[in-house]
Order: structure tokens, then C-alpha cells, then sequence
């Protein structure tokens, strides 16, 4: 395989992995972070932060993928580019670590929400309490 | 295989070795943690599945990003020291890792108690 064919095949691959990656993590989230949603908003806005989250993970997986650039490190023509086959491997490792990174980033804001979330729920369950 | 391609497999199989071991100590423990200060079975099940999922990524993430001059025919204590110094590095992302996750179950407790 030559280098050139090296670099469409792996860029594509990657790209596919990075947003399935994304898509899995919001999977695994999405049914306790639902429930939770529910529990503290209501059915109709649970639904719009339980798409927030599914557009948050896709969106980081993909912004990890494309903040990734070839031309860095000094290559600044496509040849270069596809000149040194240890740099594309290089390059698709990157990618995949950045897109790693950024979700972890993103699943880490989310318990942030989820942190509000549930200080909002405690503070409604108080407040009935008082009431009663 | 090319020494590197060795060395970072070997630094792969390790890491995920090193994430299982931290996945099984800590779960149970702070499990029981987050069903007493949460009181909602859900928030539980997604606190540890996002404890799961950042210690994975950021493992995989760090085992990726390393990188270690290792030449043809380079010697097994060579090989140690490469697999070590690509090692140093997913431990000091873990520990970062494990800082922030302790940081938010801190203001977690600190926050619902005082609602309690």
C-alpha cells in the first residue's frame, strides 16, 4: 500500500472511529442521565438535554478528530505530507488521543450538569418537605 | 514487528491492566459512596460509568501519545526503559485524572449535604 493510499484509508478510519466512539460514550450515558433528567426537569426537558448530550459527545469526538492538522510540524505541501509514512501513523495516533481527550473533557462537564441536576432535585424534595 | 510497534503494545497491554486494577479498587467502594450521598440509583450508575469511560479514554489517549527513540536490534533493558517512560506517562495522566474525579465527588457531598 503506498503512502498516499496509507493516508485516505486511515483518515476516513479514523474519522469513522472518533464519531463512533462519541456515539458509544453517549450510549452508555444516556439511560441513567435520562432517568436522572427526568427526575429533576420533567419529560419534556429531559428529552432536550438527553439530545444535548448525544450532540455534545458527537460534536467532541469530531472537533477531537479535526483539530488535528497534517500541515503542522513543518509540512507544508501534500507531498511532504505523504513523503514519511512514520508521520501519517503518527498523525492517526494523534488523532484518535486528541478525540479521546475531548470526550473525557466533555463526559467530565456533563457530571457537572448532573451535579446541578441533582442540587436542584434535593432543593425541590426540601422544599415540598417545608411545605408539608 | 518494529521495536516500537513492541514497546507500545506492551505499553497498551499494561495500561489497560493498570485501568482494571483501578476500575475494580475503587468501584465498590465508591459505589456505596454515591448511594449514600445521591439517594438516585441513576446518578450512581452514571457517575461510574463516567468514572469508567474518562479512565479509559484518558489511558488509551496517553498510551497513544507517547513516544521513545528505540533503534533495530535494541537491547531488553532498553525495551524496559522505553515501555517505563511511556508508562510514567499514562500514570501521571491517571493521577490527574483520579484528582479532578475525587475534586467533583467532593463538591458532590458537599453540596447535596448541606441540602440534607
Amino acid at each position: 500500500m503506498s503512502n498516499e493510499h496509507y493516508l485516505i484509508v486511515s483518515y476516513f478510519l479514523v474519522g469513522l472511529v472518533s464519531l463512533c466512539l462519541g456515539i458509544v460514550v453517549y450510549r452508555v450515558l444516556r439511560t441513567p442521565f435520562a432517568a436522572i433528567a427526568e427526575a429533576a426537569t420533567g419529560r419534556l426537558r429531559s428529552r432536550v438535554l438527553t439530545r444535548a448530550l448525544g450532540f455534545c459527545m458527537t460534536l467532541a469526538a469530531a472537533l477531537g478528530f479535526l483539530s488535528v492538522s497534517y500541515n503542522q510540524r513543518g509540512c507544508v505541501s501534500y507531498e511532504q505530507v505523504i513523503k514519511n509514512r512514520y508521520f501519517l501513523v503518527q498523525n492517526s495516533k494523534e488523532q484518535l488521543q486528541v478525540t479521546g481527550e475531548w470526550i473525557a473533557s466533555a463526559v467530565f462537564l456533563w457530571c457537572i450538569v448532573v451535579l446541578i441536576c441533582l442540587v436542584a432535585l434535593r432543593t425541590t424534595q426540601a422544599n415540598r418537605h417545608d411545605k408539608t | 514487528m518494529s521495536p516500537h510497534s513492541i514497546a507500545f503494545l506492551v505499553t497498551l497491554v499494561a495500561s489497560i491492566l493498570i485501568v482494571v486494577l483501578i476500575n475494580r479498587l475503587l468501584r465498590p467502594g465508591l459505589r456505596g459512596l454515591l448511594e449514600q450521598v445521591v439517594a438516585l440509583p441513576a446518578a450512581t450508575e452514571f457517575y461510574l460509568r463516567a468514572f469508567a469511560i474518562v479512565v479509559v479514554l484518558i489511558a488509551l489517549a496517553a498510551a497513544l501519545d507517547t513516544y521513545s527513540e528505540l533503534k533495530e536490534g535494541a537491547r531488553f533493558m532498553e525495551y524496559i526503559w522505553a515501555i517505563a517512560d511511556r508508562l510514567k506517562h499514562v500514570v501521571e495522566e491517571l493521577l490527574v485524572v483520579l484528582l479532578v474525579y475525587v475534586g467533583l465527588i467532593t463538591v458532590l457531598m458537599a453540596a447535596l449535604r448541606r441540602r440534607q
